[in-house]
């Protein structure tokens, strides 16, 4: 589909500007290329002729976070990060497309086996020094072309992917609840393992059983960079693996899939043959903190003492509607102090792998964020998605701030 | 397209990677939120004023044309380059340099937003007065180029009544500093002429504003109507009866229908108009205030009156008019908006004739503005891919114009000319007067390289069906007379003298030694009060008028004009008192003459008769040459008429005084000016016991108010252990300093001195051992102090003008005698900024007619020696 077809949603920019005051990549450029309104008049530019497909393009179409805050902004609420994403996917075509991204989608993300012996070659490396031998076999490229930021930002990985040390297949549990599906992401699969361990944790003591999904990547990375098609045949396997497990809902820990994964619908739309199953579970699938709100664990008092904020995942506030309900349980911690974090619903410039592709800009994002977080005194900032938690620390420890970062399983 | 040379230099001076030169860059720069294209050949991003400068001079040197841009949101195409050249894009100076809450001002770099200004300053209890809608992204130096406004100027005026000082690059790449943290500084308000010159004049790369203490309370209610007309004549009805709320805006059917489908704010989807009125300050008589409002929209037969009970109501309803504009985006792919001003009592004929005018074109319309002010926002829904709709939409606006000029309003209230209104200009100004303003452009910029094709209309020829006659309007009373003062400017010309303008001769000759005989030019026959129209607040009469004969005049209607010049008070001129701004400490609540003049008409030094601003409330429609003129002091031209606004007289005055030490009367002002109180005034004057000070607190407004604001300015002084704590009450006319004034007049010497409010009290105190007794009176709101002194000699003059320097002030002598003259420059030490000031005399006035020798820095430098 051509982004011509979309001229008329284009045509609603007004050029108000008012996308301006929320897009954190235009408030950290002062750039018209780096904002919806910039990026919409160069896709009318394309439509109307003035402009070509070109290399030019690569910066104002790849530079979007994609975190949705424009359309928040946009009276005629204009879906300009569904746009991008389109534009980014013609683009592909008439540009072309990059080998590493091919070897990342076609390659490795359909395979979780090969992503973990990936993740454990890279720790090997990275864990002890000899980086050399992982960028020689080319595996931290992963996390995109620059990886030497890659490493910067991934300040260790677990040698033992999350489902080599819990493989797929159906744990019993401790409670009484409804058993229950976990889907794993690459991110926590790979690097966050302690807060897919903590998960686990909370599913297996609220439910008669947890189904630990042998699901692939969900296919977000590859749909943000234009590659629907590639996007289709992640998300397809997933679909098979959904609709052959039982559980009457499919949980998982990363904000970001559980909001592309309640978007497939509208990936396989139209007719396409897989748009019942998709439906179906877009339907059973839920963020963490939503499953949390009807299974609110015990008190535990860990958090005694702490001054704690949250930081809004894109894809759980403008994705999937979450706001309050987080917070909601980390307010009920006993002796924890809540409090809010400005701009909490600003993007943390993690955004996937963009903090690994455009890392300058990225940490002008997360600058902001930091300076944020020092003003809210916190002394544990918690989030909802494991690119978010990489970036965060990240920014931590660039700014030598006290701050703890963490999943909200861990902290529950 | 921009030189090699030129781009290599500018990637030097900014770093590569803040230079854009590519077909998209050129595509993103080529529009702001209008309807006007015009993409740059490249565009540079400088860190700071210094590279600013270094730009500004390479592209001059270069004579590549230039622009300075923020977001570019606005809405006139101010900031496009129709004829390519250079974007020169100011959004990396986007910080708050400091904020001082004790002189309530704060500095800022132009890519500050509006609304990071006034999130900056909400917890220290402050806010920015002006307000666009647009405050999420309009830039603070957007705001500057535009003279923006905002719901709030209602009650506290535009942009350009809130800047204090500007820092700018001039055409050719020299930094200059305008005004400052001190009010009033010597020689013209060139602050004011660039101020909504649209960056034609300048690049402005740091701003001072002032800052206003949070109000004690606010009230908000919308009410709800069936009949267009009955909200409009509402909105006229409020203002008459003299409350002046602070907000009073109004939406029609479509855009609360709009605005509803987008936001849910709570507006009922079938009426046919809703206004949000807002009025705040302190509590006591406020809930009069909205009940007032409440009857007087109830006898327009409104539907219902809502009141907000809480912050978030508010807000909830605020957020559907901020969202206005954007709402309507979603009815149709564009839409033009006119910003057209009328009187108010003008605005249902105004919108009757907009909905005709939208009609006979075939487009849907909708309206949302400020009401409170006249200032219309219809907006014409459209495709900007259909070429006939994009040439029917701009008939339709060029319509709405002239018919609102027509109505005696002008053709932009706050969005400027640029691109889009520059023909229009000929709607409101003569040959003569586009001519007059051109000149000033030119005379800013030799080279016409700074944001070229904007404000003025391209073809020299006028239509031929001379519009500009809708704004000259028919001769009045005043006509012949002014028509003799051009012919005697004419005869001047011709023989070759110089002409002193003559007022009601109250005031001595004021400024340096002229540089030549001047011969006298009198406007006792410009005497005629042309009109009185109590209902719109504005008042047209002579220059040669008395004061106290205007007041007369106005009191019949129970309004008046709240200036109460230091000196000879209600005998002097209109004129006089335009000229040299002459006004007491009222001025911190009610402003300057400049603040309150909408208009005025002088003859040039060509003997022109040249029109300036009109007769509305809010007016951006070219260079604001109302406020150069005014404050002039008779060097530029000689004023033939003015318009200023007028104001309800309060019910009651009254004066709180109290006795104490200087460092006590200051701390005591301070806390209140920095509180919510709202104060009209707060001085000192040295007391019969030569140490100490007697306070002078004023309050005017509604009784109930009045009377609250005494009890709580007695607590404060009480607190402080000030004595003798008196309450009494005065005159609207003639003020609480008669005593002051009358000590101060006469004497040889008269000092006029500046100073950053905080630092007032310093100098006074600087100042005290060359006043004579009883004639010393200084202000702490503004930082003034006024003193007559018996002698003063050439190391005095040298001491003190040193000392309000190392204050950031400033002094002058209002009066001197002629011996002390001819060796001193009265306006002290010379400034860099004066030689704009000496350029822009020379272009309006360049054989030297009026006062010539007498300004800043033609003196002698005894001073600076």
């Amino acid at each position: 589909m051509s982004i011509a077809e979309r001229y008329e949603e284009i045509a609603h920019c007004n050029r108000c500007g008012f996308c301006q005051a929320a897009c954190p990549i235009f408030r950290s450029t002062g750039h018209e290329a780096g904002v919806a309104r910039g990026r919409l008049a160069l896709l009318r530019a394309l439509i109307e002729g003035r402009i070509e497909w070109s290399p030019e393009l690569e910066a104002p179409l790849y530079t979007c976070l994609l975190c949705g805050a424009c359309t928040s902004n946009c009276f005629p609420a204009i879906a300009t990060g569904e746009l991008v994403v389109q534009a980014r996917a013609e683009y592909l075509q008439k540009v072309g497309r990059t080998s590493i991204h091919r070897l990342l989608f076609d390659r490795l993300l359909p395979h979780p086996r090969r992503l973990h012996l990936a993740a454990r070659a890279a720790a090997l490396g990275k864990n002890s020094g000899a980086s050399r031998l992982a960028r020689a076999l080319g595996l931290l490229r992963v996390f995109g072309p620059d990886f030497a930021h890659a490493e910067e930002i991934v300040d260790s990985l677990p040698t033992q992917p999350l489902r080599v040390r819990y493989p797929e297949g159906i744990y019993p549990g401790q409670g009484a609840g409804p058993a229950v599906a976990y889907f794993v992401g690459c991110g926590v699969d790979v690097v966050q393992t302690a807060a897919g361990a903590a998960t686990l944790k909370l599913l297996r003591r609220h439910c008669s059983s947890v189904q630990v999904l042998g699901t692939n990547c969900c296919g977000l990375p590859a749909f943000s960079y234009g590659d629907r098609e590639a996007a289709r045949r992640l998300a397809a396997k997933n679909l098979e693996i959904l609709a052959a497990t039982g559980a009457a809902a499919v949980v998982t820990d990363c904000s970001s899939c559980a909001g592309f994964i309640k978007s497939y619908p509208r990936l396989f739309s139209g007719g396409h043959p897989l748009s019942a199953a998709a439906r179906a579970a877009a339907a059973r699938t839920q963020d963490a903190s939503e499953w949390l709100q009807s299974a609110p664990p015990a008190e535990s008092g860990r958090l005694r003492g702490r001054r704690v904020t949250f930081h809004d995942p894109c894809h759980a506030v403008r994705g999937q509607g979450i706001l309050s309900e987080p917070r909601r349980l980390l307010q009920r911690q006993p002796g924890a102090t809540f409090v809010e974090l400005a701009e909490a619903d600003w993007c943390c410039g993690g955004a996937g792998s963009y903090a690994l592709s455009h890392y300058e800009l990225a940490m002008r994002v997360l600058d902001r964020k930091m300076e944020n977080l020092k003003k809210s005194e916190a002394d544990l900032v918690v989030t909802t998605c494991p690119a978010c938690i990489l970036q965060l620390a990240h920014g931590v420890r660039r700014h030598g701030l006290a701050v703890e970062v963490r999943h909200l399983t861990e902290v529950l | 397209m921009i030189p090699k040379t030129l781009l290599l230099e500018l990637r030097r001076i900014v770093g590569e990677r803040h230079v854009a030169e590519s077909r998209t860059a050129a595509e993103l720069y080529s529009y702001d939120g209008s309807l006007a294209k015009g993409p740059p050949a490249a565009v540079v991003f400088p860190a700071d004023a210094r590279e600013t400068a270094l730009v500004v001079k390479a592209a001059c040197r270069a004579a590549v044309a230039f622009a300075p841009r923020g977001f570019g949101t606005n809405l006139s195409g101010g900031t496009v380059l129709p004829y390519g050249g250079l974007s020169i894009c100011l959004t990396r100076l986007n910080r708050i340099r400091s904020i001082h809450p004790h002189n309530r001002t704060a500095v800022v770099q132009p890519g500050v937003t509006n609304l990071e200004l006034q999130n900056a300053l909400a917890p220290l209890g402050f806010f920015y007065a002006p307000d666009p809608a647009s405050q999420k992204v309009a830039t603070l130096g957007g705001n500057v180029g535009e003279n923006s406004g905002g719901p709030r100027c209602l009650k506290y005026g535009v942009t350009t009544n809130h800047v204090l000082g500007l820092e700018a690059v001039l055409s050719g790449g020299e930094v200059v500093r305008l005004g400052g943290p001190a009010h009033d500084p010597p020689g013209y308000d060139l602050r004011g002429l660039l101020i909504g010159s649209e960056g034609t004049l300048a690049v402005v790369t740091e701003v001072t504003v002032r800052i206003l203490p949070r109000p004690e309370q606010v009230l908000t209610q919308l009410v709800v109507y069936d009949d267009v007309r009955a909200a409009a004549q509402s909105v006229a009805d409020i203002i008459a009866a003299g409350i002046v709320p602070a907000t009073l805006e109004m939406m029609d059917a479509p855009i609360i229908r709009a605005v509803e489908e987008s936001l849910a704010c709570g507006y009922p989807r079938d009426a046919a108009a809703v206004l949000i009125i807002e009025v705040e300050g302190p509590a006591a008589g406020l809930a009069r205030q909205a009940e007032r409002i409440r009857a007087l929209c109830a006898a327009n037969g409104c539907r219902e009156v809502r009141a907000a009970g809480s912050a978030a109501e508010r807000n909830r309803l605020w957020e559907g008019r901020r969202g206005a504009f954007g709402a309507v985006a979603r009815l149709a792919p564009n839409y033009l908006v006119n910003d057209c001003t009328v009187p108010r009592t003008r605005l249902p004929e105004a919108l009757a004739q907009v909905a005709a005018i939208a009609r006979k074109y075939g487009f849907d319309h909708g309206n949302v503005f400020h009401a409170g002010d006249g200032n219309l926002h219809p907006l014409i829904l459209f495709d900007s891919r259909d070429p006939d709709q994009l040439t029917r939409v701009h008939a339709a606006g060029w319509e709405i114009m002239r018919a609102c000029v027509a109505l005696g309003g002008t053709i932009s209230g706050e969005h400027g000319i640029g691109m889009e209104k520059k023909e229009a200009m000929r709607l409101v100004f003569s040959d003569d007067d586009i001519c007059v303003q051109r000149s000033l452009q030119q005379a800013f910029d030799p080279l016409g390289v700074l944001n070229p094709g904007k404000l003025f209309p391209e073809t020299a020829t006028e239509f031929a069906d001379k519009p500009h006659a809708i704004w000259a309007g028919a001769d009045d009373l005043l006509s012949a007379a002014e028509r003799e003062t051009a012919v005697a400017v004419k005869a001047a010309l011709a023989d070759g003298s110089a002409l002193r303008v003559e007022g009601a001769g109250t005031a001595g000759p004021f400024g340096n030694l002229p540089a030549r005989p001047l011969a006298p030019l009198a406007t006792g026959r410009l005497d005629a009060i042309v009109a009185v129209d109590p209902a719109n607040q504005v008042v047209t009469a002579g220059a040669g008028v008395r004061l106290g004969v205007l007041q007369a005049a106005l009191a019949a209607h129970n309004q008046f004009l709240p200036l109460r010049p230091a000196l000879g008070l209600e005998r002097r001129s209109l004129g006089g008192i335009a000229a040299t701004g002459g006004c007491g400490p009222e001025r911190l609540h009610y402003g300057a003459p400049r603040r309150l003049l909408l208009g005025l008409r002088f003859v040039d030094g060509r003997g022109r008769l040249i029109n300036a601003g009109g007769q509305v409330v809010k007016n951006v429609a070219g260079y604001d040459l109302t406020r150069l003129i005014a404050g002039s002091a008779g060097t530029l031209g000689v004023i033939t008429r003015l318009t200023f606004r007028t104001a309800t007289r309060p019910e009651r005055c009254a004066l709180l005084s109290a006795v104490g030490g200087l460092e006590a009367c200051e701390a005591v002002a301070r806390q209140l000016l920095g509180s919510d109180i709202g104060a009209v005034f707060a001085a000192a004057a040295p007391a019969a016991d030569a140490s100490a000070w007697r306070l002078l607190i004023g309050f005017e407004g509604f009784a109930e108010t009045v009377a609250a604001q005494l009890r709580r300015a007695e607590e404060f002084c009480r607190r402080a252990r000030l004595a003798a704590v008196t309450a009494t009450d005065y005159d609207a006319v003639s003020g609480a300093f008669a005593a002051s004034y009358a000590g101060i007049a006469g004497r040889p010497f008269i000092l006029r001195a500046g100073a950053p409010a905080d630092r007032a009290a310093a100098a006074a105190e600087l100042i005290q051992p060359y006043a004579a007794c009883g004639a010393l009176l200084v202000e702490f709101g503004f930082g003034r102090v006024m003193a007559g002194s018996n002698g003063l000699g050439l190391a005095d003059w040298r001491r003190l003008s040193g000392g309000l320097h190392a204050l950031a002030g400033h002094i002058l002598l209002e009066t001197a005698p002629v011996e002390f003259k001819r060796e001193n420059d009265v306006f002290g030490a010379p400034q860099p900024e004066w030689r704009l000031m000496h350029r822009v005399k020379e272009t309006l006035d360049p054989h030297g007619l009026f006062a010539p020798g007498t300004l800043p820095g033609s003196g002698p430098q005894g001073a600076a020696r």
